[in-house]
């Protein structure tokens, strides 16, 4: 036994009792000490070498400016909180995410271009979908092409009857599905109130030819005649002339399958005309916040649909309605806040179960799993297509409510739809 | 029917009329100083934000001109002066360059406006909005007839500055031989800044009157220049009564059409019409 003595001469006396250590216990001690020292230095090295770690570069391109800006920077809004959060919670796969947004000002060439660059310039690890549909669209063929996952809206469903292997509608903005709880509501209203006469307008693009096939499909299954069938090029310089034949053929349902200002257009149309259908179809522009926030009370009662809604149940949504609240001041998180955060969480699901970005490795595993989403459960098929959503949405007293299906239900739905305030 | 056609003509007229307050200034401005200034519906949906601001803290878009008009008047000045006389000094094909450099004024208020309200569409609600006026079956929108009026008003007022005084007729003069007016002792700079003054205040009028029937976004400049275009060639460049009868053609062939075509056919015709006008006069159908 060796004696040691502190090195201070004094000390090792305590209560009177002779106090003499080991070397062993010596060295316990003094590594005990010097690694209690050592702690907060390595969790703050740990913190820099997790800092230091190449970050994953996920890119995409949106449009932050032009006329679907208004959309686009909810999209960006929902990437860039997943990434913030991501990045708090350790980061993917260990690693930092670095997220590249770039502004595609509303062209899908643009989109296409920029898309490219990312891929090949920038060589991002990880690529997001774009916005809207003829961009997303547009972009998968890009992604096909450089064997990229690549997660979306879609451009509805002929973008997904490509045969592409490496996009995913997670979850899609399927206009030929958009109506579908629409129809299932109007489908328990008892055949005596149903409508009898239906009349139509559409904005003459993808997006609006996607939600009339959705349309035509559910007045076929209901048997209701289709009395005005219209569609219009943007920009719509006036809605009268339409809805004043809707309310001469005497249609007791309206669908508007357009866009927010023409949205708005014909909604300040028919009150103007005292034109009251029963109920009022709007897809897609009643799907933004301004919907309520900017027509007041004359964008109650249309009824719409939606792949995502900020008063489903799904882990997740709690926590994205708070951030709207605290972040933007809004009672709910816009739904394409929803969707932005949907597509990457879903991206990070992949990636974290594969535990890989070999993006070959992740399309495998994203057809084999079934993914656990803010949009509920997701599980795609061969065309990358989780099976069909069918919520119907009716704005009622300025918040857009679920009416359909019923065990989602947060409120009642409201038909026939009451006569215009005055 | 007969009074679906009624119904369709007076909307149209109503709406045609807007389109041709907005086309007024853009049209006066090419006349005069030979300048396409895309930058004109940009500043349409500056002073619909500018309404919107106001709107929002009680005060109806029709008492926001008494800010909207010599705001926009200075503004018109200012522009001349410091953005399209130096530009004029240096260029040598100034149409072409004011079309680029508007073009990118255009751009940078989209911008600036959408930093500052974001991108959002903005919708003004006031108590007359989705109100009509009910003559028999005629229901006509208040906010489409305040439009209508603003517009009238204003075109008139125009219209009396420039035929019926003396600063008016300097302006004429300009536009119909620039030389000529000069020898004559005409100053060019002022009437040339009054005339922008005059131009952007009505385009400061035109975005207070399509605040009342559309909703309106930073990038809405972008579907208004389609109207003032076609308004514009229809009616002849740098004609003001030509804008004015131009502006409620278009209006009311559009919503007539309508009731004999499918509506997607309509854009064909207005443009294939447009067209043939062109190849039958080239300057449009009012201008002499």
């Amino acid at each position: 036994m060796v004696e040691v003595v502190p090195a201070m001469g004094e000390g090792h006396e305590r209560g009177g009792r002779d106090v003499r250590l080991s070397r062993r216990q010596f060295i316990k001690i003094a590594a005990l000490g010097g690694g209690a020292l050592m702690v907060p230095r390595l969790l703050h090295y740990g913190a820099w070498a997790w800092a230091q770690a190449k970050p994953i570069r996920v890119g995409c391109t949106l449009p932050l400016t032009g006329p679907f800006a208004d959309t686009g920077v909810w999209v960006e809004r929902g990437y860039r909180y997943w990434a913030e959060r991501t990045n708090q919670l350790g980061g993917l796969l260990g690693r930092p995410v670095e997220l590249i947004v770039l502004d595609d000002a509303s062209s899908a060439d643009r989109a296409v271009s920029l898309l490219e660059r990312l891929i090949t310039v920038d060589r991002v690890d990880l690529i997001l979908g774009g916005y809207p549909g003829t961009a997303a669209a547009a972009q998968m063929a890009v992604a096909e092409r450089y064997r990229k996952v690549y997660i979306s809206m879609g451009g509805h469903m002929a973008s997904f009857q490509r045969g592409f292997k490496y996009s995913f509608g997670g979850p899609p903005l399927m206009g030929q599905w958009w109506y579908e709880g629409a129809w299932r509501w109007l489908a328990n209203i008892p055949r005596e109130q149903r409508p009898t006469r239906a009349a139509a307008i559409t904005v003459n693009n993808p997006v609006g030819m996607a939600v009339r096939e959705s349309m035509l499909d559910g007045l076929k299954r209901l048997g209701i005649p289709l009395v005005m069938d219209e569609l219009y090029d943007l920009p719509l310089a006036s809605a009268e002339p339409l809805v004043s034949r809707a309310r001469a053929l005497g249609a007791d349902m309206f669908l508007a399958n357009g866009f927010f200002p023409d949205g708005v257009l014909t909604i300040r149309a028919m009150k103007a005309l005292d034109y009251n259908p029963k109920v009022i179809l709007q897809g897609v522009g009643s799907l933004i916040p301004e919907w309520v926030t900017q027509l007041g009370p004359d964008g109650d009662y249309v009824v719409s649909g939606t792949a995502i809604h900020p008063k489903l149940p799904f882990p997740g949504i709690a926590e994205l309605n708070k951030v709207a609240r605290e972040r933007w001041n809004l009672k709910w998180a816009p739904q394409y806040f929803l969707f932005g955060y949907a597509w990457a969480q879903l991206l990070q699901q992949a990636v974290e179960g594969a535990k890989s970005l070999n993006h070959a490795v992740l399309v495998r595993y994203m057809r084999q799993t079934t993914f656990k989403t803010i949009a509920g459960e997701l599980r795609f098929d061969e065309r990358g297509l989780p099976p069909p959503y069918e919520y119907a949405t009716q704005v009622i007293k300025g918040e857009s409510e679920l009416i359909w299906p019923p065990g989602r239900r947060s409120a009642q739905p409201v038909y026939p739809k009451p006569p215009w305030r005055r | 029917m007969p009074a679906q056609v009624l119904q369709a003509l007076v909307a149209g007229l109503l709406i045609g009329s807007v389109y041709a307050l907005l086309a007024a200034g853009f049209s006066l401005i090419w006349g005069v100083a030979h300048v396409i200034n895309i930058a004109h519906p940009a500043l349409a949906v500056g002073a619909a934000y500018m309404v919107y601001a106001l709107a929002t803290r009680g005060v109806d878009p029709m008492a926001s001109l008494a800010i909207v008009v010599p705001l926009f008047f200075a503004v018109g000045v200012g522009f001349h002066e410091w953005v399209i006389r130096p530009a004029a000094r240096r260029a040598s094909e100034l149409a072409l360059v004011s079309m680029v450099l508007t073009f990118g004024l255009a751009a940078a208020l989209e911008n600036a406006l959408a930093a500052v309200w974001g991108p959002g569409p903005r919708v003004v609600n006031v108590s007359y909005t989705g109100v009509a006026i009910r003559l028999g079956e005629l229901a006509l929108p208040v906010s489409h007839v305040a439009g209508a009026l603003l517009a009238a008003v204003t075109i008139t007022a125009l219209y009396l500055f420039l035929y019926k005084t003396f600063p008016g007729k300097a302006v004429r003069a300009v536009w119909q031989n620039r030389d000529g007016a000069a020898l004559c002792g005409v100053d060019l700079r002022q009437v040339t800044s009054l005339t922008y003054g005059l131009a952007v205040a009505s385009a400061g009028v035109a975005g207070v009157a399509l605040t009342l029937i559309y909703s309106f976004s930073p990038a809405s400049h972008l579907t208004w220049l389609i109207f003032v275009f076609l308004v514009v060639i229809v009616g002849g460049v740098g004609s003001l009564v030509g804008a004015v009868l131009a502006g409620m053609l278009v209006g009311a062939v559009i919503n007539l059409a309508a009731l004999v075509i499918p509506f997607a056919w309509v854009p064909f015709l207005l443009f294939a019409s447009l067209g043939i006008l062109l190849l039958w006069r080239p300057t449009g159908l009012f201008r002499r």
